[in-house]
C-alpha cells in the first residue's frame, strides 16, 4: 500500500496528473503508483483524457465579448429600481402558475413521465449498471449517506468511505 | 487601460464581479477571458457539438452578465459560470429536441456507437479514442469526469455543477471512470 490506499490515490489522481497537489503528497502517490498497476492504469486514462481535451476556438472570447457588449446592460434598469409594472406582472404570473397547477389533471401528469418499466424518472438521469440493472441519479439522490458510502467503496475500493 | 484593470491577473474574480456589477464592461471582459474555456468545455461535454457549444457559451455569458447582480458568491464565479453554461446547454438541447441523446436508449446502444476497427486505425491517438468513449457516457458522468480532469473542480463543486450532492458527484465520476476503463480495454 505504500502508506496510502488506492481510494485516496484515485481521489487525487487528476490533481496529481496536472501538478495541482503539494510536493510531499506527490511523492507519496508516486511511490504508490510504482507498485499499483490498477492506479497506474487509471492515471494513464486520465492522461489520455487530458491530452484529448477539446481545443477552444481561438476567437471565442472575442465573440463572447462582442455579444455581451451589444446586449442590454443590466445597470441601466437597476438604477431606476423595480418597474411600476413589476408587481402586477408578478401577480399575473403567480395566478397563472397556480391556476394551471390546480386545473391540470394529475393522473395525466404522472402518465407523462412513467416509463414502461414503471419508474417515475427523467430518462436523461438513467443508465444501465454493469449488471444490466437500471441505475441513475434518481436512485443515487435518494440513497442514505451510509448507502452512498457503500456504493463508493464498491466503485473506488476499500478506504473510500472516510 | 484604466488603472483599475492594470495587472488584471492580480485582480480576484470577486473584485471583477463587483466592478462589472457597477457597469464596468472591461471587468466582465476579463472574466470572459479567464473562464470562457472552462465554460466551452462544459457546453461541449453536454451538447457534443462544437457549433452548438459555441452558441451556448455566448448565450450563457450574456445571461450571466445580465444576472450578475444575483450572483451571491456562494460558490466561485467560475463554478457559477459553469453551472449557468450547463443549464443553458440543457435548455438549448431541449429547444432543439435533442435532449433525448442522453436517454437510456443511448446507453443501451453503447457498443454500436464505438468506432469500428477501420475508424480506430485512423484515430491513431488513444486520447482521441478516450474522448470519444467519454462522449458515450450519460451526461452527468461525462460532465463529472470533464469537470474533474479538465477543470480540476472538487467533488463539491461538481455537485453544484450537475445539481447533485457531493457524494453523488463522486459516484458519477468513479462510475464513469470505471466504465471508460472497461471500454478502453
Amino acid at each position: 500500500m505504500n502508506g496510502i490506499d488506492c481510494a485516496k490515490v484515485r481521489d487525487c489522481l487528476p490533481d496529481f496528473e496536472s501538478g495541482r497537489i503539494e510536493n510531499h503528497e506527490s511523492v507519496t502517490i508516486e511511490s504508490h503508483l510504482l507498485s499499483c498497476e490498477d492506479c497506474q492504469s487509471e492515471l494513464e486514462l486520465i492522461q489520455m483524457l487530458r491530452d484529448g481535451s477539446p481545443a477552444v476556438p481561438v476567437l471565442l472570447a472575442d465573440q463572447i465579448e462582442n455579444a455581451v457588449s451589444s446586449s442590454r446592460r443590466p445597470w441601466n434598469r437597476s438604477r431606476w429600481g423595480p418597474s411600476v409594472w413589476g408587481l402586477p406582472a408578478a401577480a399575473v404570473v403567480v395566478a397563472l402558475v397556480v391556476g394551471v397547477g390546480v386545473s391540470r389533471d394529475r393522473s395525466e401528469v404522472i402518465q407523462d413521465v412513467v416509463f414502461d418499466f414503471g419508474v417515475d424518472a427523467d430518462p436523461g438521469e438513467l443508465w444501465l449498471s454493469d449488471d444490466s440493472f437500471l441505475a441513475g441519479d434518481l436512485w443515487i439522490e435518494n440513497l442514505s449517506n451510509e448507502t452512498l458510502m457503500e456504493l463508493l467503496v464498491e466503485l473506488e475500493g476499500e478506504g473510500a468511505a472516510r | 487601460m484604466r488603472d483599475s484593470l492594470r495587472g488584471s491577473r492580480e485582480i480576484s474574480d470577486d473584485k471583477l464581479v463587483e466592478q462589472a456589477c457597477f457597469g464596468d464592461g472591461r471587468a466582465f471582459g476579463i472574466l470572459v477571458r479567464r473562464h470562457h474555456a472552462s465554460a466551452y468545455r462544459v457546453a461541449l461535454s453536454i451538447t457534443r457539438q462544437e457549433d452548438i457549444a459555441q452558441d451556448v457559451v455566448q448565450d450563457a455569458f450574456i445571461k450571466a452578465f445580465r444576472a450578475l447582480g444575483g450572483f451571491r458568491g456562494d460558490s466561485s464565479f467560475r463554478t457559477w459560470m459553469m453551472t449557468v453554461t450547463a443549464n443553458e446547454a440543457r435548455a438549448t438541447l431541449r429547444k432543439r429536441g435533442r435532449w433525448s441523446e442522453s436517454s437510456i436508449e443511448d446507453v443501451g446502444t453503447l457498443e454500436s456507437r464505438a468506432p469500428d476497427p477501420a475508424e480506430q486505425a485512423v484515430e491513431r491517438k488513444e486520447s482521441e479514442r478516450a474522448r470519444k468513449m467519454l462522449d458515450t457516457l450519460p451526461e452527468k458522468q461525462r460532465l463529472a469526469i470533464s469537470a474533474r480532469i479538465d477543470e480540476g473542480l472538487s467533488f463539491r463543486e461538481i455537485g453544484t455543477l450537475i445539481g447533485s450532492s457531493e457524494g453523488a458527484a463522486r459516484v458519477n465520476y468513479f462510475h464513469g471512470i470505471r466504465r471508460l476503463r472497461e471500454l478502453m480495454e
